[in-house]
């Protein structure tokens, strides 16, 4: 079947089989942020914003994105992402790096849609992120300290 | 990936939606699609896409008590909504925050929670102790107790059916509170044990219990002899004693590699004691 999709503002004809997940679809063009870890929802390793929501590659099919806006990690440039990158560094909130461009999708969804989030409400967005090197104290310091510092971005 | 799917279909009707399911049952219906993505199945062959239906439609009539939500309705959505921040105190919005992690319940929807047979399911239970009603669509329109879902009849009615909604209708006096338990490895885990009560008082008496527990590990079921128990009772914290051994008996646990009978048993009586305190402590708070 044939989809368009937006993919980090960029249009995009695909010609795909209807069972495929949007995982694969997106390593296979090249958007190579987007990790295959666990392949069942678990681990955030392949987290995209679809229409500013952020879900699991895996667990969607292509077909579900046809006329959606699809942004990954290498679509995120504006301020905010910026900012989390310099911050996750600054801190040391990067080991292997595997999981880290899921966790920045999660971490920008959160500040998108809630600049000033507590403690509980940062573990709670990262709840569908797994990182088995560094661990959360670093990331979540980081999230704080973008979001003592965020104004706002456009959503 | 679902290798075989080779048709993908998007219906603009229920009458169409449904006249595209084979006969051999290898048509899937698909909302969110998650349960699907992950089941990698080599059976489906086509799929159906609920999607452009417009099952997503939520009605809440604030003096009769009565809520319908559709079908196709995110998870996360309910939890997030502004209708749904007080109906049973909030019991609804706050507990299905406790479903899955924030991606899958931005993906996966009410009636996929619903109709895929999960006996660990924490959606299930939550609506069942709610005493929620299921909607759906084979040619007509009907609506049956969700505490029904599970029985053989109503799983065969299904498998040639839509289910496009559930419907909960709180009595029309008094005001509901709930607590919703889940027992799991971590947060996003699935449940080894789940149990959700809401209690319906006026004039300081319960005027209607429902109580529900999951992943026994088998399906959920609502405890309706501690529901009849408790109904038409004063609400007093030395009630939970008596409750929560009934429904200890009454639970039809048992064990599993992730829990051991007695283990189970010790949850339920738990998860029991502390529902019923707290909702009627927050009760006698007012």
């Amino acid at each position: 079947m044939k989809i368009t999709t937006y993919i980090n503002d960029e249009r995009k004809d695909f010609q795909v089989e209807p069972g495929e997940v949007l995982l694969d679809l997106l390593r296979r063009e090249g958007y190579t942020s987007v990790k295959e870890g666990c392949k069942t929802g678990d681990c955030g390793a392949c987290m995209v914003l679809v229409n500013g929501r952020a879900m699991t590659s895996c667990t969607l099919f292509v077909s579900q994105v046809d006329g959606k806006k699809v942004r990954t990690s290498e679509g995120l440039h504006d301020e905010l992402a910026e900012n989390l990158r310099k911050e996750f560094v600054e801190v040391g909130a990067i080991q292997c790096g595997f999981c880290i461009p899921g966790v920045l999708v999660s971490s920008y969804s959160l500040l998108t849609h809630n600049p000033d989030p507590t403690e509980e409400e940062i573990k709670a967005a990262l709840d569908g992120n797994l990182c088995r090197c560094t661990g959360y104290v670093k990331q979540i310091e980081a999230i704080k300290n973008v979001a003592r510092d965020f104004e706002g971005v456009s959503k | 990936m679902l290798k075989n799917v080779t048709e993908y279909h998007i219906p603009g009707s229920l009458d169409e939606a449904l006249s595209l399911q084979d006969r051999e049952s290898r048509s899937y219906f698909i909302a969110g699609g998650t349960g699907l993505a992950l089941s990698n199945s080599n059976r489906p062959v086509e799929l159906i896409d609920l999607g452009k239906l417009h099952l997503d439609e939520l009605h809440l009539e604030d003096e009769s008590g009565k809520l319908e939500i559709g079908a196709t309705t995110k998870i996360q959505q309910l939890v997030e909504l502004d209708e749904l921040q007080d109906f049973a105190g909030g019991y609804l919005a706050n507990n299905l925050e406790k479903v899955g992690s924030y991606p899958i319940r931005n993906a996966g929807t009410l009636g996929g929670s619903i109709v895929r047979p999960f006996p660990w399911s924490d959606v299930v239970p939550i609506l069942l102790s709610l005493g929620a009603k299921i909607r759906y669509f084979d040619g007509t329109h009907g609506v049956r107790d969700l505490n029904n879902l599970y029985s053989d009849d109503f799983r065969e009615t299904l498998r040639n059916s839509i289910v496009t909604g559930i419907e909960v209708d709180l009595p029309e006096v008094g005001e509901t509170r709930g607590r919703f338990y889940k027992f799991s490895r971590s947060e996003f885990d699935i449940a080894s044990l789940n149990l959700g009560c809401t209690l319906t008082a006026l004039n300081g008496k319960i005027t209607r219990a429902r109580m529900a527990v999951g992943a026994r590990p088998s399906f959920a079921r609502r405890l309706t002899e501690v529901e009849d128990f408790l109904q038409g009772q004063s609400l007093e914290n030395d009630l939970a004693e008596e409750a929560t051994e009934m429904a200890a008996d009454t639970a039809g646990v048992t064990g599993d590699r992730k829990m051991s009978k007695d283990y189970r048993l010790a949850q339920v009586r738990k998860m029991t004691e502390e529902a019923l305190t707290g909702v009627i402590g927050d009760f006698l708070e007012q």
